[in-house]
């Protein structure tokens, strides 16, 4: 018979290293027609990050994310960066190409101030123009500005910058220490179907509500907390790397080694929290690790809710989950009183 | 004919029978054409670009199947390597003979640990070597390589190479690997390699204030990252000296510091070059055969690829640790915590990897998103003979979730309170102190329960 | 040696193989198709799908022989000169592939599913696309861009696009 539970978890997750200083550096340069190229170290692996960079980069110089193209991952050509580890990419490479675009964008304003017969404290960029705050009349187009500033007066916009999160070393005796320049937050509850005959465990549905910050690309986020969820599954109801006595690896393949498929995973929703951390670029933290975390606990928590049985040890395959049923019926028969 | 000789006949009529299927193929092969430019979409042309969901340019070309990965690059020439796996998780090396896969028709280099000028890399210590040499640590553990014409007789060749292990003992649990008298995997030192402790407030104090202590065992296993794309990299040199590695790396900063250690050259000479990696949820984070396809490339003087089986993603690349968390948490009869005890092994594999930052965040992470005075934390990470224990997605993160929110059921059943009211009781505030006594900000761990719960729909039961 | 022949994305294609050689290596290593990966060898995880005869198979798990005068269908195969594949533009709408790496095996099963039903439920977008594993995305955002396509398919409509933000706010 299926027994329908529910169970929470929620979790918090630090962004960048544990203390120890993990740079980024970037250039921005602002080409002769407005548009931009972006130099990074860092190495895209599958999570969008150059496309939330290229969105960054473009916001602080007031152009469209499609102006802006990323070049990164060649220690010859990008400047050095710590890597994509630690869900620091937006945060911390992302301060990184905010300060550099900032720093080309001041080259422009150098440029555009006599062109439009102001301060260089009155510019703001916007709308692919560089213009007056309050007087957006007053106007020139990027196109213009970088184009003059490179050709005419000699100086191409480029900007290049580095960026570190700030921390303080944790006590070798008690750990106090401020490790991480700041941390994210979430909360998952899942909903279940567990077969008390068979131990087996159906996933209906999961609401995941996550905080990132801003939330630079929300289509990206949800990626995320959605391919964050399926590595939960997976910990939670069947991966495991089995060794035998001798210490071989006895299911080194995917044949044995259980992962989730489409047919596993349930219906996922997903909120973003509103957040906004002054510390991030453009308010944003980072959300690429935080997605896996509470996944397997809201899981558990949910099989308890449905059979009473607790499961201390993951994964929480049929087998085990039956077997704990069985063993809690048998300790119910035997406290029947006679 | 003797056996080698033999060998070596049948050898030549296979190669000769590949030197026919090269003549017969096209000069060049014909391209399948791309589509012409399609329009961008709207939301990559705003400029308000922060919080768009601009699509991926990538995101196109993976659809059209143009990406290039490191497997799909082909450079003239090239060679493909492969690499033998010891097998046997703790041993002496008595003797490695790689004559009879030299002699192969096709095998144009092989490798061993020996031949490595620095032999050793990691990113806390540097106790993993490139290929074994004296001592194999694990069953993946790499013992020589082999450059050859085709994959296949690469895979041959293996075969052919005769190491000779005098096995030791093993220890395959993290806490009988903490025992005085368990086998050590490093000896002389100690198998407990890197400790963490969080002290704040008093534990005791706090348990004698509660109203109930809640006591659990916790443990989680051992995963593997299964990124769809294996571990792989081309090596190669210029005339200059000068080595250009592609790879699947996510920190190519560290690999060419790694590359430069290994092989005992200036930066400078190094050029590592990243693609679009097919996954890496941790385990892209250092490397793996890079510096024995330098080499390789090296001897050869030419480009050399090497792509990891998948059999060997699971025995030879990093893995998550399995965890053995104990929780004692004091709580008040209004299911305030008032005291929690930690204490966690972590099962740290044949070498330290990234276990050392694992083990920080684990321990700091430990006690939950939850407000209380007194905290004890102590962790320990622990050599065994299994596969070595990196970064993965959390690093330690999902595992004590694992726990504290299991065991956060348990108080609130015990208690008779709701799931959610006892987390809300508890959790961090803008404001709150962490464990570590850093003051938080933009804390929001509240808000994401309450959006969670009416996403969902969460009642309190009657 | 096998000679074999047959065609590829509609072009007569021909080659000379070593009898051992699987269909994957030689649309990778003699054709230069390098859409369909290698990520198991052995028919676990989906990521070199390709159609051939109208049906998704694992290229790994089929020799070159056996494909001998058969009509093979990849990923290289899908979009035309001027425009995407209807499936290609769901996918890229959706932002439903992140690392890329089992997309085109996953884009074939979606493909073949289609071409026999373009009213599947989500049920049977699922199982479709079972035998492909994917570690980044969970696939729900597949599902859904194989529904759009469906619907894309069928009623000539364009694809969901996102509705951009004129104005975002920021803090």
């Amino acid at each position: 018979m299926k027994r329908r539970g529910r169970g929470i978890a929620c979790m918090w997750y630090p962004i960048g290293f544990t203390v120890s200083a993990n740079p980024s550096a970037a250039t921005v340069k602002v080409n002769e027609d407005g548009t931009a190229t972006v130099l990074t170290g860092t190495v895209e692996t599958g999570q969008g990050s150059l496309t939330v960079l290229a969105q960054i980069a473009a916001e602080a110089l007031g152009i469209a994310t499609d102006d802006v193209h990323v070049v990164s991952a060649d220690t010859d050509a990008t400047p050095m960066d710590t890597g994509a580890i630690a869900s620091r990419t937006t945060y911390v490479t992302g301060n990184a190409i905010f300060l550099a675009a900032e720093a080309a964008k001041a080259i422009l304003f150098e440029a555009a101030a006599p062109m439009l017969g102001v301060k260089v404290s009155q510019l703001e960029a916007k709308d692919r123009k560089i213009q007056v705050k309050s007087y957006p009349q007053r106007n020139a187009s990027i196109a213009d500005v970088a184009l003059r500033s490179q050709t005419v007066l000699g100086q191409p916009a480029i900007g290049s910058a580095s960026w570190n999160p700030p921390t303080v070393a944790m006590d070798p005796e008690t750990g106090q220490g401020k490790p991480f320049a700041t941390y994210v937050y979430a909360t998952q509850i899942a909903e279940v179907d567990v077969d008390d005959e068979t131990g087996e465990v159906e996933l209906l549905r999961i609401a995941a509500a996550h905080d990132c910050g801003t939330a630079i690309n929300p289509m990206l986020v949800e990626g995320q907390v959605e391919g964050g969820i399926s590595m939960g599954v997976g910990m939670a109801l069947q991966e495991e790397m089995l060794f035998d006595a001798n210490g071989r690896h006895i299911n080194p393949n995917l044949t044995n080694y259980i992962m989730p498929t489409s047919l596993d995973m349930p219906e996922i929703t997903v909120d973003i929290v509103q957040g906004f951390d002054s510390t991030g670029p453009f308010g944003a933290k980072g959300v690429g690790e935080p997605t896996a975390v509470p996944t397997s606990a809201a899981i558990l928590n949910a099989i308890h809710d449905a059979v009473g049985v607790r499961i201390y040890s993951l994964p929480a395959t049929a087998e085990k989950v039956l077997a704990a049923i069985k063993a809690k019926r048998a300790t119910g028969q035997k406290q029947i009183p006679a | 004919m003797n056996e080698h000789s033999r060998i070596l006949e049948r050898e030549k009529i296979e190669i000769e029978t590949l030197r026919d299927a090269e003549l017969r193929l096209p000069a060049v092969a014909p391209r399948e054409p791309f589509p012409i430019e399609p329009v961008t979409p709207d939301a990559r042309q705003q400029t308000r670009a922060v919080g768009q969901r601009a699509t991926r340019p990538d995101g196109r070309l993976h659809g059209l199947g143009q990406t290039k990965y490191i497997d799909d690059l082909s450079f003239p020439g090239m060679l493909y390597a492969r690499i033998k796996r010891a097998g046997i998780a703790s041993a002496r090396i008595k003797r490695i003979d790689t004559s009879a896969a030299e002699a192969m028709p096709g095998v144009m280099a092989v490798l061993t640990g020996k031949e490595i000028p620095v032999n050793s890399f990691g990113p806390s210590f540097q106790d993993q070597p490139v290929l074994v040499d004296e001592f194999v640590f694990h069953a993946g553990d790499g013992v020589a390589a082999v450059a050859a014409v085709t994959e296949q007789i690469a895979n041959e060749a293996l075969d052919k190479i005769i190491i000779e292990y005098e096995p030791l003992p093993a220890v395959l649990d993290p806490v009988a690997a903490m025992r005085d008298d368990s086998p050590k995997v490093h000896a002389p030192n100690s198998n407990i390699y890197a400790t963490k402790v969080i002290r704040k407030g008093d534990v005791e104090k706090g348990f004698a204030e509660s109203d109930h202590i809640f006591e659990g065992r916790y443990s989680t296993q051992m995963i593997e990252h299964v990124s769809l794309e294996p571990h792989a990299a081309v090596a190669d040199w210029d005339a200059n000296g000068r080595l250009t590695i592609y790879a699947t790396i996510g920190r190519i900063t560290l690999a060419r510091s790694d590359m430069a250690r290994t092989l005992k050259m200036p930066m400078s000479r190094i050029r590592i070059v990243g693609t679009i990696v097919g996954g890496n949820f941790g385990g892209k984070n250092e490397i793996t055969q890079e510096p024995a396809l330098a080499l390789l490339s090296k001897k050869t003087g030419r480009p050399v690829k090497g792509v990891f089986t998948r059999g060997e993603e699971f025995t030879s690349t990093t893995t998550r640790h399995p965890i053995i968390m104990d929780y004692k948490t004091g709580v008040s009869k209004t299911g305030r915590i008032i005291a929690r005890q930690i204490r966690l092994v972590l099962d740290g594999g044949a070498y330290c990897s990234w276990s050392e930052t694992t083990l920080g965040k684990a321990c700091i992470l430990s006690p939950g998103p939850y407000k209380i005075d007194n905290v004890l934390a102590e962790a320990f990470v622990v050599y065994t003979n299994k596969t070595m224990t990196g970064a993965m997605r959390g690093f330690g993160a999902p595992q004590v979730c694992f726990a504290y929110e299991s065991q956060m059921d348990e108080i609130a059943a015990k208690l008779g309170m709701d799931p959610l009211e006892i987390r809300l009781l508890n959790a961090f505030d803008e404001g709150s102190p962490s464990p570590t006594g850093q003051v938080l900000h933009s804390v929001v761990v509240k808000e994401s329960l309450r959006k969670a719960a009416d996403r969902f729909g969460w009642e309190p039961r009657p | 040696m096998t000679d074999v022949t047959m065609t590829v994305n509609g072009q007569m294609r021909s080659a000379s193989v070593p009898p051992e050689t699987t269909l994957l290596q030689l649309l990778r290593d003699q054709f230069h198709l390098t859409g369909a990966k290698l990520g198991c060898d052995v028919g676990d995880c989906g990521a070199c799908t390709v159609i051939v005869d109208g049906q998704a198979v694992n290229s790994c798990l089929m020799l070159a022989g056996q494909a001998d005068g058969r009509e093979i269908v990849t990923i290289e195969g899908l979009a035309s000169r001027d425009r995407l594949h209807a499936i290609q533009q769901c996918f890229e709408n959706s932002g439903a592939l992140q690392c890329g790496f089992c997309g085109p095996g996953v884009l074939m099963s979606a493909k073949a599913l289609l071409d026999d039903n373009l009213n599947p439920t989500r049920q049977e977008i699922r199982d479709a696309l079972s035998g492909n594993l994917c570690r980044c995305t969970g696939y729900t955002k597949m599902i859904e861009a194989v529904e759009d396509a469906a619907r894309m398919l069928r009623d000539g409509t364009p694809a969901k696009l996102t509705q951009a933000r004129t104005e975002v706010p920021v803090p």
